[in-house]
């Protein structure tokens, strides 16, 4: 039970790696600040094509589907729909390369 | 005429091929990277394409390679009061 030859996970199973149920308080941070800098770009793009008087359908599908990071939940920010998890949410860091792509929006009702 | 101004923050390595394919087309290949676009829509929809790995300003012109190297190159700390004969 104790000492050297303990059976834990690592030990018998090998390679065991761990990836925390949630965020830390600094990742959130940063996500946070990631959301902000989409938000950004997006601003920047609008409001230089609206100087010129030209719209993008992308552009404006984008302003009406997505809530900015200062409308969206801190459960949308940090967590996201998984029909197969113990109600429905997962940490958000689950989703591959999570910190290069968006997902903002969930299932209404979850 | 005013410009995009638009930097790689972010790299596509492991991203799709799409993805990648839209930053060769605007002429990011290496991470701080900075190339300048005509706003128009075309490149708007590129820059939506890309926008959680790139940042953008919009700028009146666009800068050559030197005055973007100027920009980098820190100040050089002594200024000449006045110029020895040689």
């Amino acid at each position: 039970m104790f000492g050297a030859f303990r059976a834990t996970n690592a030990l018998s199973g090998g390679l065991l790696w761990k990836t925390p149920w949630r965020l830390s308080k600094f990742q959130k941070a940063r996500q946070r600040e990631r959301l902000r800098g989409v938000d950004a770009v997006v601003a920047t793009l609008d409001k230089a094509l609206a100087k010129k008087g030209e719209t993008l359908k992308a552009l404006e599908v984008w302003k009406d589907t997505m809530p900015t990071e200062a409308e969206m939940l801190p459960k949308d920010k940090y967590t996201m729909f998984d029909r197969k998890e113990k109600r429905y949410r997962k940490g958000i860091h689950k989703l591959p390369k999570w910190t290069r792509v968006s997902q903002r929006l969930n299932p209404p009702g979850y | 005429m005013s410009f995009f101004r638009i930097q790689l923050q972010r790299s596509a390595i492991g991203l799709p091929k799409r993805t990648r394919g839209v930053l060769m087309a605007l002429g990011l290949r290496k991470r701080s990277q900075t190339v300048f676009h005509p706003v128009e829509a075309q490149f708007a929809g590129m820059i939506l394409k890309v926008k959680e790995l790139v940042s953008v300003q919009e700028v009146d012109r666009a800068l050559d390679s030197k005055e973007l190297r100027a920009e980098r190159s820190p100040e050089p700390g002594f200024f000449i009061e006045k110029a020895v004969p040689r």
